[in-house]
């Protein structure tokens, strides 16, 4: 083609060639994105119309699934017992997190070693750490020995008290994810420019001013952050409450959460549909979740 | 070019008459069914993975054309085995526990074994028929019963001397025998008796009142009787009475455990906990008895079938395994290794079993309909609320007769 056409066009030789190879580049991860995501989300959308066996449909059932989950009493216990997990693991992990990267960011002996202690919880197999968990929590366990140290007596089963068993297993999730809410704040602080320091140690603030009203509210793209993905990750929580209720939900209700409460209903009483139509229930309110805090906490610069 | 041709097409008849002359041609002649069948189940423990590869090698010296490949599910067993069913390829013979016998002969994932009955002259006659009942569905037998164990009464032995108490046979002597290892201190930091907040425990003493979980056709909950109340209010007095703990409170996952670290002194388990006492607290005493009678004696029965899938690809091979699995000789060789009691009554069972085989007559199988998850889990955690205080006893009955009804209509 002509030099004129080219600059009709008003771009660079070869810009429709960079853009393809652009597409090529994004193509492997957005296919496994299709097939792993997508195409499950959409599958669930489809067999929650249906009453849905092991050998596939026996019968539509149009959106009736729906309907009965929302009217299950049981799914609505659910729903309140991951409202007061999340309550209490979404500020513990924050708070945690925050501390760790505060500590970690500062010139300290040793840096890179309590970077990767702290990180390790959140890498090492929550399967395994629940277990071994088990074993501190019982009612004779270390946890209750030291506690009867100081004078608190009372050899609480931990675990399997119904009071007490989803705020322990919400304590023993805010210390093996608080690692990975560490990093994301670490990088938050680390955006922060050194002069904003320096402009306050002019003025005379403290050190604990300086974190109060300087620091923390530099970081609201990274509280942003970090609150949806603890969030998002709280309200998804099944392997922690499988292991220790056994599978049955724990005492009285207590740690049943809507997703183990999706896999029962998936797996003992072989209801794939309506197990499907919860799924697709949960996925919605992630999703409002997710829109009320942009817009509660604005949109987020770039962290 | 017609020459070439021509080669061409005499080489291709020639190489199609070859294959389809090697195809026909038979390789040896083979008596009976012949290759690879793919066994399965779960394995609690690593001797019982051992027991049955035992087994297993045993039916291979019997048939030596059948290939059979021991591969137990460890994990979540009906997850696991759900999807094998779904995607169409299960394993040709599997463990089906009784209490989700009913859910899976009703998704229709399990062989029909009448036709293998009459075919092969496989009399079903020597199997308990309680136990057989769990496994049937419409008048078709689904699986077999490989073993079976009921619940029974272990006591501590040094501990009932240290009390100086006979060993209880009834209801009052149990709160009486409790009492006194209450009042000597024989189960230092621990409880007399370790109750577990489970209707799969609680169910048997209902029995022995007289009273029933579903009526006799099975299609309606008759808990809200006197007989069932009364041993219901008797179960969960013991807990709140403080002469029994709950194995949580006893710093065990289960009543064997708080036996072994010797937290409880009676406890109620089946012959399961025979070997894991043996292998995991082997210098504890205790000894196993009867279970106590109320106005009747009553227990539950756990067992454990072999299914074959309905969509196993070699069929006569996965039968010829199971009858042997569950016949007089295999099921012989299985149960003399202590892990289980034989579910024919032509197999005798292993020493020190006499106990627990004497509770047969009085056991009904813990299987029941379609569904039964929902109700078991309601029966679990109203029951555990009703030992935390936190629920009445009639609250329970009312919540698990309404489940029970809701479950009966699907």
């Amino acid at each position: 083609m002509s030099a004129e056409a080219y600059r009709v066009r008003g771009g660079r030789p070869g810009r429709a060639r960079e853009a393809l190879v652009g597409y090529a580049f994004v193509l492997a991860p957005m296919a496994v994105f299709g097939v792993f995501f997508l195409f499950p989300i959409g599958y669930a959308i489809y067999i929650s119309r249906y009453n849905w066996g092991v050998y596939g449909s026996q019968g539509s059932v149009g959106w009736h699934n729906y309907g009965w989950v929302l009217h299950d009493p049981i799914f609505w216990r659910s729903m309140r017992n991951i409202g007061e997990y999340t309550a209490w693991v979404v500020p513990a992990q924050m708070a945690l997190g925050l501390f760790m990267a505060v500590i970690v960011n500062q010139k300290i002996k040793a840096r890179t070693f309590f970077r990767s202690a702290f990180y390790f919880p959140s890498i090492a197999s929550s399967a395994a750490i629940t277990t071994i968990a088990i074993f501190i929590l019982n009612a004779d366990g270390l946890l209750n020995k030291a506690l009867s140290l100081v004078g608190y007596d009372h050899h609480t089963p931990w675990f399997y008290t119904t009071t007490t068993a989803m705020p322990t297993i919400a304590g023993l999730n805010a210390w093996t994810t608080s690692g990975t809410m560490m990093l994301f704040y670490l990088a938050s602080l680390q955006a922060i420019p050194n002069d904003v320091y320096e402009a306050a140690a002019i003025d005379g603030a403290g050190r604990w001013r300086t974190f109060w009203k300087v620091t923390f509210p530099l970081l609201k793209p990274g509280h942003f952050f970090v609150a949806v993905v603890s969030i998002l990750g709280a309200v998804k929580l099944y392997d922690q409450a499988f292991i220790v209720s056994g599978g049955t939900g724990g005492p009285d209700y207590a740690t049943l959460t809507p997703v183990l409460l999706l896999v029962q209903e998936a797996v003992q009483n072989i209801r794939f549909g309506y197990a499907a139509a919860m799924g697709v229930i949960l996925l919605a309110f992630m999703v409002v979740l997710t829109l009320a805090q942009r817009l509660l906490f604005g949109r987020s610069e770039a962290a | 070019m017609r020459r070439v041709l021509l080669t061409f097409l005499v080489l291709a008849i020639a190489a199609v008459v070859a294959t389809t002359a090697a195809q026909a041609r038979p390789h040896r002649t083979v008596a009976g069914p012949s290759g690879n069948v793919v066994l399965s189940g779960w394995a609690s423990s690593g001797s019982e993975f051992d027991f049955l590869t035992n087994v297993v090698q045993d039916f291979e010296k019997k048939y030596p054309n059948i290939h059979v490949t021991y591969q137990p599910i460890n994990g979540n067993y009906p997850q696991a085995m759900l999807a094998r069913f779904a995607s169409h390829t299960p394993p040709d013979v599997f463990y089906v526990d009784s209490s989700v016998a009913p859910d899976w002969m009703a998704a229709g994932v399990l062989q029909p074994l009448n036709s293998y009955f009459s075919k092969f002259h496989f009399s079903t006659k020597p199997f308990f028929p309680r136990l057989l009942s769990g496994f049937t569905y419409k008048g078709q037998v689904y699986g077999l019963p490989k073993d079976w164990s009921p619940l029974a009464m272990e006591i501590n032995t040094s501990m009932l001397q240290k009390a100086g108490v006979g060993v209880p046979t009834t209801w009052p002597a149990l709160i009486a025998a409790a009492k006194r290892m209450q009042v000597t201190n024989a189960v230092p930091g621990g409880a007399p008796i370790c109750l577990s907040a489970d209707w799969a425990r609680l169910l048997p003493f209902v029995y022995q009142a007289g009273g029933s979980f579903l009526n006799k056709a099975g299609t309606a909950p008759v808990l809200n009787t006197p007989a069932a109340k009364k041993a219901i209010n008797f179960y969960v007095g013991l807990a709140t009475s403080g002469l029994a703990r709950t194995p949580d409170q006893l710093g065990s996952g289960w009543c064997g455990e708080a036996l072994g670290k010797q937290k409880a002194a009676i406890i109620f388990e089946g012959n399961w906990a025979l070997p894991y006492m043996h292998d995991t607290f082997p210098t504890v005493s205790y000894a196993t008895y009867a279970m106590p009678h109320g106005r009747a004696r009553g227990d539950l029965g756990f067992t454990t079938s072999y299914s074959m899938a309905k969509d196993s690809k070699n069929k006569a091979a996965a039968w010829t395994l199971l009858s042997y699995l569950t016949g007089a000789q295999g099921m012989k060789k299985w149960t003399d290794q202590g892990l289980a009691l034989p579910s024919r009554s032509d197999v005798p069972p292993a020493a020190g079993r006499s106990v627990l085989i004497k509770e047969a007559p009085y056991s009904r199988a813990w299987s029941f309909f379609p569904g039964f998850s929902d109700v078991y889990t309601v029966m679990n955690n109203d029951l555990t609320a009703v030992f935390q205080g936190k629920k009445d006893v009639q609250g329970m009955i009312n919540d698990i007769q309404a489940a029970t009804v809701k479950a009966l209509k699907k």
